[in-house]
C-alpha cells in the first residue's frame, strides 16, 4: 500500500508501473541469457587485451631471438631452463649412442659451460639491455622465436581491429542504401537490387583473391575488398525493414510537418532498423575475420611482421607435426573469441525480438 | 429437455508462466453447453476467451502454459484426464474448432482438398474418393462456387470469406456436436461478416450442433446466441439469456459495453460512451475486483476481493459487490432503451 | 510455373556476360599479363596468346571472339604452361572438386536436416541444448583450424588416415573422410540451426494449431504439414552455401591435398597465369548459376504462393 515514497509508481493493483525502452527490455532479457552474457564477457576481455596490449607486461610480438626459436609452452620454466634441458637430453641420447648411461665428466662440463652462457647472455632491445633466457614463454614461441602469447594478443588487435572497421563500413554502406532502396523505391531500388543480385551470384571470394593478388597485399585493399562484399546481406534486411515501415502513421505525420526525404529516413526510418543492424553487426564481425583470416592464411592478408590470427594459424600449420601448440593456441584463441561473438549475436536476436520465446 | 449438459467447464484455471511473472488468463471459470445452443462469450482482447476456448481443447501450448486446476466436462467424462488418443477422436469430430485468422489459419501449402479430406478419412474412415465427394458437398453447402474446381486450388487462391467458409466447411465436415468459433468473423470485411454468420447459424441448425461463439461484438452475440457470458480479466462476471442481458445488466462493465455501442436510433449531441481506463495488466494480480479502476460504483470491498456470484434467477447471475437495487449513477440503466 | 521458369533463367545471363567481360578485362590491364609491358613469358606461350587473341584486331573484335569463346567452352590458353590450354587443367581437376563439394554439402543437408528436427521436436533438453551448442562451434571455427587439428590427432598421431591422396587418383576411401569432415562441419553447424529455427517457428504457426484441433496426430503434423513449410528457409540457404563452398573447398583441398580445381587457383592468382584463374572463376560462376537456378526452382515447387501466380 502507499507509504512514504516510493521507488516507483504504482497502479490500483499494486503492480509497480515501469515503462520500457526497446533497449531496456532487450537488456534485460539478455541478462537472463547466460551462453550470451558468457559471449559479452568474453568479447569484453578479448577487446581489454587488444587495446591494452602496449601496456600489458608480455614479451614483444616480434623482437626475434632466433635460439628461442620452437620452444614449448610452459608454465614454470623459463627459456634458460628450457634450453638447458633440451641440452641435457642431447647430450645424454649421445651418451646413450656410445654405450653409455649417463653423462660422462667431459659432457658434464659442456653442460655447465653452456648452462653458464645461457645465464650471462644479454640482447639489445631498443636500447635496453635484456637477459633474455630469463623469459619465460606461457605460450611457447613460433619459428623466429617470437612469443606466441603476444603475437595472439597482437594478432587479436589485428583481427579484431579489421573485423570491428571491415564490419562498420559494410554496415554504413548497407543501410544507406538499402534505406535509400526501399524509402524511394522506383529506379533506385530497381538497380540497386539488380546490382545486388548480381553479385550475390558471383564467387566473390575468388574475385577478392585475385585482386589482392593482383593489386598488391596491404590492409587497405583488405577492407575495400571485403567490405564491398559484405554490405549486400545487410541492405536486402533494412529495405525490407523499410518498406514495412514506410507507410506508418509517424512517417506520414512527418510528411505532413514537411520533413524532407532525407531527414525521414535518417531521423525516422532507421532509428527503427537498429534492432536488426545491431543483429546483423554482431554476426558480421566474426564473419568479417573469418574472411580476413582465411585471406591471410591463404597468404594474401596481413603480411609479417604484421600478425593477424589467420596469419598465425598458417605459421602454425607448417610446423604442426613437430611443434602442435603453434597451431592450437591460435586457433583456440581464435575460435574462443568467434563464438563467443555468435553466442552474444544469438542472444541480442533473441532477446531484440522476444517472438522466439514466451509466445502465447 | 437435457437433464446433463454436453459440455460442462467447471472452475478452470490455466496459467501462463512469462518472463515477467504469472499470468492468470483464465482463473476460475465454469459454465455449462446444452445441445444444439448457441452460447456467446463476450469480452474484450486479453480477456481470456480464447485461452478458455483453447483449454477446453487442451490446445494450450504448454510450455508456457498450463491448466492449473478445474475439469472440462463432456456427456460427462472429463477432457483432462483424456489419453493422446481420445483426445485426437475427440477434436475435429466431436468438438470442432474455427479460428480468427482464416489466411494464416489453413496451410499455404497444401492444396484445400488434401486439409478437407484428411480430417473426413481421419475420423470417418472414408476412402480418398469417398472424402473428396462429401468435402465438395460440404464446399457447396457453405456457398463456394464451382466447387470441384475450386477444391483443388490453394488457399491463398481464395479471398478472406471465402477461406473462412472453407474454415467452417472443414470443422463441420465430420459432423461434431460442439463447434467452437473464435471470433470467426474480426478478421472479415464487415459486408462478408453477416454472410459468415448466416451460414454458421443456418449450418449448425441443421445439423444440430451446439455453437460457443467468443467474440468482443455485441452487435454478433446479439442475433445469433441464446446465452451469453461476458468475460473480464479471466473470470466470467456476468451470464444470462441474451433478452435478459441487454434488458438488465447488472455488471457495471456489461453495462458499460452497452452503452459503447454506437445507436443510430437514438438521437444525441453526446459524445460516444466508452469505458474509462484500459483492462489490467494480468500479470501477478491481487485478489480483487479486476475491474474496480475502470468502475464509477467502486467500493472498498472491490478492492479486496473478488466478489461472490449473485444469482438472481432464470440463469442471470452476475460477481459484483453492487447491492441488487443499488441506484444507477451516471450512464442511464445501461439497458435497452 | 513456366513462366516462373523462363523468367529465372533469363536472369541468369547478364551475370554470366558481366563475368566474361570483367574477365576479359582483367586478362588485358591487370599488372603481369601479356598484355602488359613486362613480357616476362616464354616466347611459346605469347606465341600461342598472339595467335589464338587475334591481337591486330579491333578491341571490340577481340572482345567478340572471347566471348564466342567462352560460349563455345574455349576457355584459352594458359598463360604459364605452354603445353596445355586452360580446359585441360580444368578438366582434370573440377570433377575432384564437385565430388567433394557434392559429398560434403550432401552430408551436411541430411546431418543438418535431421539435428534440428531433433532439437527441435525435444525444444530447451539436454540434447537440444548440446546439438546447439556444437552447432555454434562448428559455424564458429574456421576450416583452416579444423583441417589441421583433424589432420594432426587421426592422421599424425593416431595414424587412422592417410594425409594426403585422393580417392579418384586410386587412392583409399579413407582419404575422402577428413576433407569431407571438414567442409561438411560449418554447413551442417548453420543448417542445423536454421532447420531447428524454422520448425520450431512453423510448429507454432496457426495452421499447425488448426491441424491439432482437427485430431491429426504428431507423427502426421510434422510430416505433412510442417515439413514443407519449414524447409524453405533450408532450400534458400542452398544457393548461397554453395558459393561458400567453392571458397570452402580452396582451403580444404590445399590442406589435404585434393588435386582439384581450387588448389590450383591460390597458385595461379600468384603466378599472375590469368586466363587460368579467369576460366576458373567463369566456371565457378556457370556452376554457381546453374546451382542457384536449380534452387529456385525447388523452391518455386515446394512454395505454391510462388509458381501459381
Amino acid at each position: 500500500m502507499s507509504e512514504g515514497t516510493r521507488q516507483q509508481p504504482q497502479n490500483p493493483f499494486g503492480q509497480p508501473i515501469k515503462g520500457v525502452s526497446l533497449w531496456t527490455d532487450a537488456w534485460r532479457r539478455l541478462k537472463k541469457n547466460r551462453m550470451a552474457i558468457g559471449g559479452l564477457v568474453l568479447v569484453t576481455l578479448y577487446s581489454l587485451l587488444s587495446l591494452l596490449a602496449p601496456l600489458l607486461p608480455i614479451h614483444s610480438y616480434k623482437h626475434q631471438v632466433l635460439s628461442h626459436q620452437y620452444l614449448p609452452p610452459s608454465l614454470t620454466m623459463s627459456a634458460g631452463q628450457l634450453l638447458c634441458a633440451r641440452e641435457e637430453e642431447r647430450l645424454l641420447d649421445a651418451a646413450k649412442n656410445s654405450g653409455r648411461p649417463s653423462l660422462n665428466d667431459e659432457e658434464k662440463e659442456e653442460l655447465a659451460r653452456f648452462t653458464q652462457t645461457i645465464e650471462n647472455e644479454t640482447m639489445v632491445f631498443d636500447g635496453r639491455t635484456v637477459s633474455i633466457h630469463r623469459n619465460r614463454y606461457l605460450l611457447g614461441t613460433d619459428a623466429l622465436g617470437r612469443d606466441l602469447l603476444a603475437r595472439i594478443i597482437y594478432g587479436g588487435q589485428v583481427s579484431i581491429a579489421i573485423g570491428l572497421v571491415g564490419t562498420l563500413t559494410a554496415v554504413l554502406i548497407g543501410l544507406i542504401i538499402g534505406a535509400l532502396a526501399g524509402y524511394l523505391g522506383g529506379t533506385f531500388d530497381y538497380i540497386s537490387m539488380r546490382v545486388v543480385d548480381v553479385m550475390y551470384g558471383l564467387p566473390y571470394m575468388l574475385l577478392v583473391i585475385i585482386f589482392m593478388a593482383i593489386f598488391g597485399r596491404n590492409v587497405i585493399n583488405l577492407f575495400l575488398c571485403l567490405a564491398l562484399v559484405s554490405w549486400l546481406t545487410l541492405s536486402r534486411v533494412v529495405r525490407g525493414q523499410i518498406i514495412s515501415l514506410k507507410n506508418s502513421e509517424f512517417v506520414q505525420a512527418a510528411r505532413v510537418v514537411g520533413a524532407t526525404t532525407g531527414r525521414i529516413v535518417f531521423r525516422h526510418l532507421v532509428p527503427n532498423t537498429l534492432g536488426v543492424v545491431a543483429v546483423f553487426t554482431t554476426l558480421q564481425i566474426p564473419s568479417f575475420i573469418l574472411m580476413e583470416s582465411f585471406l591471410s592464411y591463404l597468404g594474401l592478408g596481413v603480411q609479417a611482421p604484421l600478425a593477424s590470427w589467420g596469419s598465425l594459424v598458417r605459421d602454425g600449420v607448417d610446423g604442426m607435426n613437430n611443434y602442435p601448440w603453434m597451431l592450437f593456441f591460435p586457433g583456440l584463441a581464435m575460435t574462443v573469441f568467434l563464438f563467443s561473438m555468435n553466442f552474444l549475436g544469438d542472444g541480442l536476436r533473441d532477446a531484440l525480438d522476444p517472438q522466439s520465446k514466451n509466445r502465447l | 429437455m437435457q437433464n446433463e449438459a454436453l459440455l460442462r467447464v467447471e472452475n478452470l484455471k490455466t496459467y501462463f508462466s512469462t518472463d515477467d511473472g504469472i499470468v492468470k488468463a483464465v482463473d476460475g471459470v465454469s459454465f455449462s453447453l446444452n445441445k444444439g445452443e448457441t452460447l456467446g462469450i463476450v469480452g474484450e482482447s486479453g480477456c481470456g476467451k480464447s485461452v478458455m476456448n483453447l483449454s477446453v481443447m487442451r490446445l494450450i501450448p504448454s510450455p508456457p502454459g498450463k491448466i492449473m486446476d478445474g475439469d472440462i466436462l463432456f456427456h460427462g467424462k472429463s477432457i483432462l484426464g483424456m489419453s493422446a488418443d481420445e483426445l485426437r477422436t475427440l477434436r475435429g469430430n466431436k468438438i470442432s474448432m474455427i479460428f480468427q485468422d482464416p489466411m494464416t489459419s489453413l496451410n499455404p501449402f497444401l492444396k484445400i482438398s488434401t486439409q478437407l479430406v484428411e480430417t473426413l478419412r481421419l475420423h470417418q474412415g472414408l476412402s480418398t474418393g469417398q472424402a473428396r465427394e462429401k468435402a465438395i458437398q460440404m464446399l457447396r453447402r457453405v456457398g463456394i462456387p464451382n466447387p470441384e474446381k475450386r477444391i483443388d486450388a490453394y488457399p491463398h487462391q481464395f479471398s478472406g470469406g471465402m477461406r473462412q467458409r472453407v474454415m467452417i466447411s472443414m470443422a463441420l465436415s465430420c459432423n461434431p456436436e460442439i463447434l467452437i468459433a473464435d471470433e470467426p468473423t474480426t478478421a472479415l470485411d464487415v459486408t462478408i461478416q453477416a454472410q459468415i454468420l448466416e451460414i454458421i447459424k443456418d449450418l449448425t441448425a441443421t445439423l444440430g450442433t451446439a455453437v460457443i461463439l467468443i467474440t468482443h461484438d455485441l452487435g454478433v452475440v446479439s442475433g445469433m446466441c441464446k446465452r451469453i457470458c461476458v468475460m473480464y480479466a479471466g473470470r466470467i462476471v456476468e451470464r444470462a439469456d441474451t433478452d435478459d442481458l441487454f434488458r438488465e445488466a447488472k455488471h457495471p462493465y456489461t453495462r458499460g459495453l452497452i452503452q459503447s455501442v454506437p445507436r443510430i436510433d437514438k438521437v444525441t449531441q453526446r459524445r460516444l460512451y466508452s469505458i474509462p481506463g484500459t483492462p489490467p495488466n494480468l500479470i501477478n494480480i491481487p485478489d480483487c475486483c479486476p475491474f474496480h479502476p475502470r468502475c464509477e460504483h467502486a467500493m472498498d470491498v472491490c478492492r479486496r476481493t473478488y466478489p461472490a456470484e449473485t444469482d438472481f434467477g432464470n440463469g442471470h447471475s452476475v460477481s459484483c459487490w453492487l447491492p441488487v437495487d443499488a441506484p444507477q449513477k451516471r450512464g442511464g440503466s445501461g439497458g435497452i432503451e | 510455373m513456366t513462366k516462373y521458369i523462363i523468367r529465372r533463367f533469363l536472369g541468369l545471363i547478364p551475370t554470366l556476360f558481366i563475368i566474361i567481360t570483367l574477365s576479359f578485362f582483367i586478362i588485358r590491364i591487370a599488372p603481369g599479363g601479356p598484355f602488359s609491358e613486362e613480357r616476362a613469358i616464354p616466347k611459346q606461350v605469347l606465341d600461342n596468346i598472339e595467335k589464338r587473341y587475334h591481337l591486330d584486331e579491333s578491341l571490340l573484335k577481340q572482345y567478340g571472339r572471347y566471348v564466342l569463346d567462352v560460349l563455345r567452352g574455349d576457355l584459352g590458353p594458359s598463360f604459364r604452361y605452354k603445353d596445355y590450354d586452360v580446359n585441360h587443367y580444368i578438366g582434370i581437376s573440377l570433377p575432384n572438386s564437385m565430388v567433394l563439394g557434392l559429398i560434403s554439402l550432401t552430408l551436411a543437408i541430411l546431418l543438418g536436416i535431421g539435428t534440428g528436427l531433433v532439437s527441435a521436436t525435444r525444444q530447451n533438453s539436454t540434447l537440444d541444448y548440446l546439438s546447439m551448442s556444437v552447432a555454434v562451434i562448428g559455424i564458429s571455427i574456421p576450416l583452416f583450424v579444423v583441417g589441421p587439428v583433424l589432420m594432426y590427432v587421426f592422421a599424425m598421431k593416431l595414424n587412422l588416415l592417410p594425409t594426403s591422396g585422393w580417392i579418384m587418383s586410386g587412392d583409399s576411401w579413407k582419404t575422402m573422410l577428413m576433407p569431407v569432415l571438414t567442409l561438411a562441419l560449418p554447413y551442417f553447424a548453420y543448417i542445423a540451426r536454421l532447420s531447428r529455427a524454422s520448425i520450431l517457428e512453423v510448429l507454432r504457426s496457426d495452421y499447425v494449431r488448426t491441424a491439432r484441433a482437427k485430431g491429426l496426430s504428431e507423427s502426421v503434423i510434422m510430416i505433412k504439414h510442417v515439413l514443407k513449410g519449414a524447409l524453405l528457409p533450408v532450400v534458400s540457404y542452398l544457393g548461397p552455401a554453395f558459393a561458400h563452398i567453392v571458397t570452402g573447398s580452396i582451403v580444404v583441398e590445399t590442406i589435404f591435398r585434393v588435386p582439384g580445381l581450387g588448389r590450383h587457383f591460390i597458385q595461379s592468382a600468384l603466378n599472375r597465369d590469368y586466363t587460368l584463374i579467369m576460366g576458373t572463376v567463369i566456371v565457378y560462376s556457370a556452376i554457381l548459376l546453374i546451382m542457384n537456378f536449380i534452387v529456385d526452382i525447388v523452391y518455386g515447387f515446394m512454395d505454391p504462393r510462388i509458381s501459381y501466380r
